[in-house]
């Protein structure tokens, strides 16, 4: 009897029933047929007990950290900063898109937030540079699907709850597959840029561009360290890989930090004034991304608490460095964070509910049965859940999707020996390309009211993208040291 | 007619005042959230201070209220989840019917959802949390139903918080969502009957947006 909870849920959830009182009704109802109402009790239990958690804070966090900087002015930042790096490839602007998401992606765990933010500068920017305005909105939704796959990414803190695996290990694993799909869209917009003639922009630096002494001082502090940072990070990998024992560390940073400051001075010889300040301004809010992950990668603090730094950080830079935001701005930008986040824990409670009743029901064990009579090759049934997937991310938004599929596929793939964390990166990738994926992609409604272009016209248009990204999921699927590399030599997965 | 637009505008006016105290108290405890979490990290590495026991629970203290009193907006904002394909597909007649049918099952969740909110609070008297104290003893036992005294200040002790007070979000809630799934259902049993009429909008109204 109880079986029958999850063709009554799809119906529901296809006649327009909210999904948070679908995964309610649909077990509520045959949980009452069937006689057991004391399990409705648990019903209730367990949509509180969801939510009472604190790994699940950091989505609240991340995404009032994210809104942060969008309304402090960050974005036009890094959008400047890719501008002065990309702007003169053709193509430029488009390049600068993909760029810009890739680097917006490193401070906010949201698609939507992207899309709306660079989507609000940059649409316009490029039409004036001769790019129609439906490619411009297209490449701003397919390039902000990389927002949930680079950490921080709210989808990836809800996965990690609802199926109990590390956030570390998921955030880790992101950041080769969102690199890729950058990469990927950049490499089409190479091909389109020949064939349909795209403008070549000129490498645009705006010159009036001013920076007060102390930022100039912090962020010249700031781009030194980083570069010790990155140069230490070498030494140990190259002295790890060789076997040899690392030298000492005080000589070595102080050899460092020579060789750096010679680097430096050697940059600065080569670089015009603007184009200085156009970097230096980038540096201050792009320490985001190496606090956040340097942060939980050498266990200073736990997700939720990297969430909160992220926040703090947030505001430190928008009220004293870019000075961009008033003490009368916070209660919006944490109003609107508060309503985002309060549906999607609402769901995370009623999906754990969900759970409950899933699990009651013997129904991953009657689906793993047919799954499994399918075929044993976990190849192929790789490549039909991937296809089940991207059926299900045409409808439906990625977080709703993950709280639903997860808890009745995850398992049933680690049975047959797909990694945990492979298989979580998978399932993520795939339904965040959903979001901008026709007939229902919210980024691509978001593009819509941002660019003013119809959704099927940027439907269209965002097609040659869309195959770029379906590419990158069949290679994450089937290489999985793409995904597992990185977490496995920080020590965070076996 | 009459005898629907009387109470939607009544419903309508206090949903939007409650609603907008409850969205003023869920913005100060997302903030505080913040303070709280930070006042961790802090304690935890400055070498003389010792690492807090209350933060994490005072965190998780004011989530669950934050969502209880804010997403109740969202769902009046039609900010939860739903696939409106199908409806948006149908004639606007049939459409409108099935509109209020899932809203009445909606409906039938909520006041269920009650009836177990109000045991689950029940229950949550007995527990005392592990890390939360107040520096007093106030029954406010018209709110909580842990002992039967009515507004009864018990002096300056510290003392430990009943879970009933974080249980109490969730019903609060559930309660608060009940009252928009009326105002909602309203709403579209007014447009029903008459598809031209002029249902006015909350003015307050943010897009909620999650993903």
């Amino acid at each position: 009897m109880l079986i029958w909870f999850l063709p009554v849920f799809l119906v529901l959830l296809m006649i327009g029933m909210p999904v948070f009182f679908g995964l309610l009704v649909a077990p509520g109802v045959l949980l009452w047929l069937s006689g057991q109402e004391r399990d409705l009790a648990l019903l209730y239990r367990n949509i509180y007990n969801g939510m009472d958690s604190f790994p699940l804070m950091a989505l609240p966090f991340f995404m009032l950290a994210g809104e942060l900087m969008n309304r402090g002015g960050i974005t036009l930042r890094l959008v400047e900063f890719s501008q002065a790096i990309m702007g003169h490839l053709r193509g430029g602007l488009a390049h600068v898109n993909i760029l810009s998401s890739i680097l917006f992606a490193g401070l906010s765990g949201s698609a939507v937030a992207d899309t709306s933010a660079l989507g609000s500068t940059l649409i316009p920017a490029m039409e004036k540079n001769g790019y129609s305005r439906r490619f411009a909105a297209a490449i701003t939704a397919a390039s902000s699907v990389i927002g949930p796959i680079i950490p921080p990414s709210g989808i990836m803190i809800i996965y990690a709850y609802v199926m109990g695996e590390s956030v570390a290990a998921l955030f880790l694993a992101g950041i080769v597959p969102g690199l890729m799909v950058g990469l990927g869209l950049m490499g089409m917009v190479r091909l389109m840029a020949d064939r349909y003639d795209l403008p070549k922009a000129e490498r645009i630096i705006k010159v009036d561009q001013t920076i007060t002494p102390s930022e100039n001082l912090i962020a010249r502090g700031m781009a030194r360290i980083n570069f010790i940072g990155l140069l230490w990070g070498a030494h140990v990998l190259i002295a790890a890989s060789l076997g040899v024992a690392t030298a000492p560390a005080l000589p070595t940073l102080a050899v460092l930090a020579v060789v750096t400051e010679l680097f430096f001075r050697l940059m600065r010889r080569r670089m015009s004034e603007p184009v200085r300040i156009v970097y230096k301004r980038a540096i201050v809010p792009l320490q985001t991304p190496i606090i956040i992950l340097g942060g939980i990668l050498f266990g200073v603090f736990t997700p939720t608490e990297a969430s909160v730094i992220a926040v703090a950080y947030a505001i430190l830079i928008s009220f004293f460095i870019l000075r961009s935001m008033k003490l009368r701005d916070l209660p919006s930008i944490l109003t609107k964070s508060a309503l985002g986040s309060s549906t999607v824990l609402l769901l995370v409670g009623a999906a754990v509910a969900f759970k409950t009743v899933v699990s009651l029901s013997h129904a991953p064990e009657t689906l793993a049965e047919f799954i499994l009579s399918l075929s044993e090759n976990p190849y192929t049934l790789l490549f039909l859940i991937n296809i089940l997937l991207f059926i299900v991310g045409m409808f439906l938004d990625a977080g709703p999707a993950i709280i639903i599929l997860g808890p009745i596929l995850g398992p049933i793939f680690v049975d047959i020996g797909v990694h945990p964390v492979h298989f979580a990166i998978i399932m993520s990738v795939n339904l965040t390309v959903g979001l901008a994926t026709p007939p229902m992609g919210l980024v691509l409604f978001v593009a819509s009211s941002v660019s003013g272009e119809r959704v099927e016209t940027i439907s269209k248009a965002i097609l040659p993208f869309l195959a770029v990204e379906v590419v990158v999921i069949f290679l994450i699927t089937y290489i999985p040291a793409i995904s597992l590399t990185i977490p496995r030599l920080t020590g965070f997965i076996q | 007619m009459i005898v629907l637009w009387g109470p939607l505008r009544l419903l309508m006016m206090i949903n939007s005042l409650v609603l907008r105290v409850g969205r003023f108290l869920a913005w100060t405890a997302l903030a505080l959230m913040v303070i709280v979490i930070l006042i961790q990290v802090i304690y935890r590495y400055i070498p003389t201070l010792d690492a807090l026991p209350w933060p994490e629970e005072a965190a998780r203290f004011l989530m669950l209220w934050m969502t209880g009193l804010i997403a109740p907006s969202a769902y009046r904002w039609g900010g939860f989840v739903a696939i409106d394909m199908v409806p948006r597909a149908l004639p606007k007649s049939v459409a409108a019917v099935l509109m209020l049918v899932l809203l009445a099952l909606a409906a039938v969740v909520l006041v269920v959802g009650i009836g177990f909110g109000l045991r689950h609070v029940t229950s949550g008297c007995s527990f005392n949390s592990p890390t939360l104290y107040v520096p007093f003893t106030l029954k406010l036992d018209w709110l909580s139903p842990c002992s039967t005294p009515i507004f009864e200040w018990g002096g300056f002790a510290w003392a430990r918080v009943k879970l009933a007070w974080m249980y109490l979000s969730l019903l609060v809630g559930v309660c608060l969502l009940l009252a928009v799934n009326v105002e909602l259902m309203l709403r579209s049993l007014i447009l029903l009957l008459d598809p031209a009429a002029d249902v006015p909008e909350d003015s307050a109204m943010i897009a909620a947006g999650a993903d």
